[in-house]
């Protein structure tokens, strides 16, 4: 049997680590989180050579192992707990050749914990054009480590890493520091407290606030003859240990590397000049803005259009072609229109996350960090919210996790609170549908009115989170050091495959994830339209054929009266007639209501919804626009979606409180129900009003 | 017949709907309370 | 009065000469921000805030309040 290795990958963010992870993985590998936390887990499986298996895991990017992030103490729990399924055999080190300096600094710390470690030198194509060069056997022999020097873009060194990887056995586990010459009195004591135990390891226990089995703080105090220091004082020794780290790399740098700065291209300074200027980085990054949305907007239409109708018909084939009866009509009635409501948005899912990803990956989104956070900082945020804002144009939860680097308590919270009022991507179909509807066709200014509603929605959408963080700063009273570092990356051309990976993965996450509650929903829903309680319903037919007997109706609107009359009556009917006169001041019937119930277990719904609502004993081959444009209001009369009642809906749709995931999040991030429960009825109060107000004043 | 196994299918098919639902939204809460375990829920990342 | 990293213009380098850890995370020792090394301030946010930096060859961002908790010495090109 051949035997299967685990293989830590581990680096500073921006190394290309996850680069090396898809080189030596491809499309072996499966997204899922840590248990417990919604730290995103990456594993995959790598053939090697001699037909041994390796399990890879792509931890998460951290500078050191002393974590100051969520993300971050997964690494060092993994690296300390020799019973994790998953503790490495031997570690991979990725560095990027133009920042081996610094780099190096983690390689140093997981030495030191006597575990194998390879070192990968990434990036190696930008060699020559840095002027860098390096001695790879002296810088071997010093780090006491094996070198693939790689170039994921290149596609070069992979299979020599492979062939390292495959030969963990030959790597050493000598430590490169000893960490007892930072302070020998105290690290002496501890020795003799702990004679069995690794010193680095009992030291990185005390410094860190992390969970590691067996050693337990607790532990420390037991011991009597052993005093930990104070806080400040451990500080010092962090800082005395870093400064001994930098020596040694320093020492070793010195020889093992030269950089002739004569050689060097420096692409990254013209950039910047530009794309951080006062003036022409702000203009630039709003024109990248516009774009987005345009594009998202334009380009996404065609394939949507297709899909629309390919369900419409696939609905009307499913009726034709099978047998007639109940669960026929579950498929054509229910469980296709769903499924189209989901399919749908596909094409606009996926340019999303595309442009998320370019920005990103290009590491343009550092300098918008840089020009924002002065900005940002007026509204009690920081330069790093304008990440979650952007990505919360994808999904809220994501988004409220990418708040986690963020220093300061007080700027994050706010983020997390008003992130959520950024239009994110399961409005988007709730958005587009209503926009079609009721925006009317035209230009103005080269752009079309539905686009440019479509772009005030978002605008509206970041400007209530920008609004709300402003009041929120003013009534939060909490006082937290306000601390602000972040990294500015080379610039890189976006790798392709890493690019279509984010976006592949994404975008299957989110049919899979929210598609499986569309479908339920979808089902439930038809079930409760197609089946009703009580005489009213079971004999629709003989009621309204007496009603209408003296109409000499033609027989199809016979049908349709019966149709409406049996779903007015269903289980839905009755409980959406219920609901009705809360909502009908803003404009709404009791089958949107319905939608919006349904809407709270994922917004996205909406549109299947009102499409399974829709073609409940509906015969034609219809797309969902047509059906809604198709419907009259009950009591006014006239088309039930009107500019009034569209923009009405729009503007709940923005502001309100309706996804559970993102209040589950909420509550895991901040810890405590009072965060998400204050979103939630802040949040839908506010779009009720607003909603009510909306189309008193344009009805 | 015929009949029968299409209300047959559509009876398992909303009872399975309505489980799933139940399970997602219903009995993980609880469970969160304890240990905030397992996958979030929405899917959309 | 010595110089902090605040003062820093567009352009100008320095050496660092002491940091005061209580105020400066660790996360910025460990990048690079310790006595001893250089720092040149490549970009500035309006307001000279925040402070964009190459320190010992990493490129990083920091607020002034942050830097003004860095102690420097202006290398003077001749």
């Amino acid at each position: 049997m051949s035997k299967q290795i685990n293989v830590a990958l581990i680096g500073n963010p921006n190394t290309g680590k996850t680069s090396v992870f898809n080189a030596l993985t491809g499309l072996n590998q499966k997204v899922g989180n840590y248990p417990g936390i919604t730290v995103e887990k990456k594993e995959g499986v790598c053939k090697l050579p001699r037909g041994v298996k390796a399990h890879i895991i792509d931890l998460p990017g951290t500078y050191s192992l002393n974590a100051s992030s969520l993300d971050e103490s997964v690494v060092i729990e993994l690296l300390l707990n020799q019973n994790d399924k998953d503790f490495p055999d031997i570690a991979v080190v990725v560095t990027d050749v133009e920042n081996l300096k610094r780099n190096l600094l983690i390689f140093t710390q997981i030495k030191d914990l006597k575990i194998p470690t390879l070192l990968v030198i990434n990036m190696a194509d930008r060699m020559t054009y840095k002027g860098i060069s390096l001695d790879i056997e002296y810088l071997e022999e010093q780090l006491q480590t094996k070198i693939a020097l790689t170039s994921t873009r290149k596609k070069i060194g992979i299979d020599k890493l492979k062939e390292l990887i495959a030969n963990y056995k030959d790597v050493s586990s000598q430590p490169c520091i000893d960490i007892s010459k930072i302070d020998d009195a105290y690290f002496g004591n501890l020795r003799k407290a702990f004679p069995n135990q690794l010193l680095y390891k009992l030291w990185l226990v005390i410094t860190q606030d992390v969970n590691f089995g067996k050693t337990d703080r607790k532990d420390f105090d037991a011991v009597e003859d052993f005093k930990t220091k104070s806080e400040a004082d451990l500080k010092r020794l962090q800082q005395k240990e870093t400064i001994k780290r930098y020596q040694f790399i320093n020492n070793v740098l010195k020889k093992g590397q030269t950089i002739d700065a004569t050689q060097a291209k420096d692409l990254r300074s013209k950039l910047d000049r530009v794309l951080t200027h006062k003036v022409w980085g702000y203009v630039i990054f709003f024109f990248i803005l516009i774009a987005l949305f345009q594009a998202i907007y334009d380009w996404a239409t065609v394939p949507m259009d297709m899909i629309d109708s390919a369900f419409a018909f696939l609905s009307e084939w499913t009726k034709d072609n099978l047998p007639s009866g109940a669960f026929t009509d579950l498929l054509s009635e229910g469980i296709i229109p769903g499924l189209g409501g989901i399919v749908i948005f596909i094409p606009q899912i996926a340019f999303l996350f595309l442009f998320i990803a370019i920005l990103e990956e290009s590491g343009y989104m550092s300098r918008v960090v840089f020009l924002m956070d002065r900005v940002m900082r007026r509204f009690g945020l920081s330069g790093k919210s304008v990440v979650p804002l952007i990505s919360g144009t994808a999904c809220a939860i994501p988004a409220i996790m990418a708040t986690r680097n963020i220093e300061s308590w007080k700027e994050r919270l706010i983020t997390i609170l008003v992130t959520p009022f950024t239009t994110c991507s399961a409005r988007l179909p709730v958005y587009l549908i209503i926009i079609a509807l009721v925006i009317p066709e035209g230009r103005f200014l080269g752009l079309s009115y539905q686009a440019l509603t479509l772009m005030l929605l978002y605008l509206l959408g970041f400007g209530t989170a920008v609004l709300s963080a402003y009041i929120l700063n003013r009534i939060l009273k909490i006082r937290s050091k306000s601390f602000f570092v972040v990294e500015m990356p080379n610039y890189k051309l976006p790798l392709f495959k890493n690019v279509f990976y984010t976006v592949v993965e994404k975008t299957k996450a989110f049919i899979f994830g929210a598609g499986k509650i569309i479908l339920a929903i979808s089902i439930v829903l038809w079930f409760l339209a197609s089946y009703g309680p009580g005489e009213n319903f079971n004999s629709a037919e003989e009621i309204i054929t007496k009603e209408y007997a003296s109409e000499n109706l033609e027989v199809d609107d016979l049908d349709q009266k019966i149709a409406q009359y049996k779903l007015e009556h269903s289980y839905i009917g009755i409980a959406g007639r219920a609901i009705e006169p809360a909502i009908r001041p803003l404009g709404y019937d009791w089958k949107i209501g319905i939608a919006i119930l349904s809407s709270f277990a994922a917004r996205e719904v909406f549109v299947g919804t009102l499409a399974t609502i829709y073609s409940v004993g509906n015969d034609d081959e219809e797309t969902i626009k047509n059906r809604m444009a198709g419907e009259v209001n009950p009591i006014l009369g006239g088309p039930l979606f009107t500019f009034a009642s569209g923009i009405s809906l729009l503007l709940f749709y923005a502001f309100a409180m309706q996804c559970m995931s993102t209040l589950a999040i909420v509550k895991r991030e901040t810890n405590s129900w009072k965060w998400p429960l204050l979103q939630l009825v802040i949040m839908s109060v506010f779009a009720y009003i607003v909603a009510l107000l909306a189309f008193q004043f344009l009805k | 017949m015929n009949t029968i196994i299409q209300n047959i299918l559509v009876f398992t098919a909303v009872v399975l709907a309505i489980a799933f639902l139940a399970r997602k939204f219903i009995w993980k809460k609880k469970k969160s309370k304890k240990s905030c375990g397992g996958d979030d829920g929405c899917g959309c990342h | 009065m010595q110089d902090t990293l605040a003062q820093l213009e567009r352009g100008e380098s320095a050496i660092i000469t002491d940091v005061s850890s209580i105020h400066i995370p660790l996360k910025l020792l460990e990048m690079g921000c310790l006595p001893g090394n250089s720092v040149k301030l490549v970009q500035l946010a309006p307001f000279h805030d925040p402070m964009y930096l190459n320190i010992n060859g990493s490129h990083l961002a920091i607020r002034k309040e942050t830097a003004a908790h860095i102690l420097i010495e202006k290398v003077t090109h001749e």
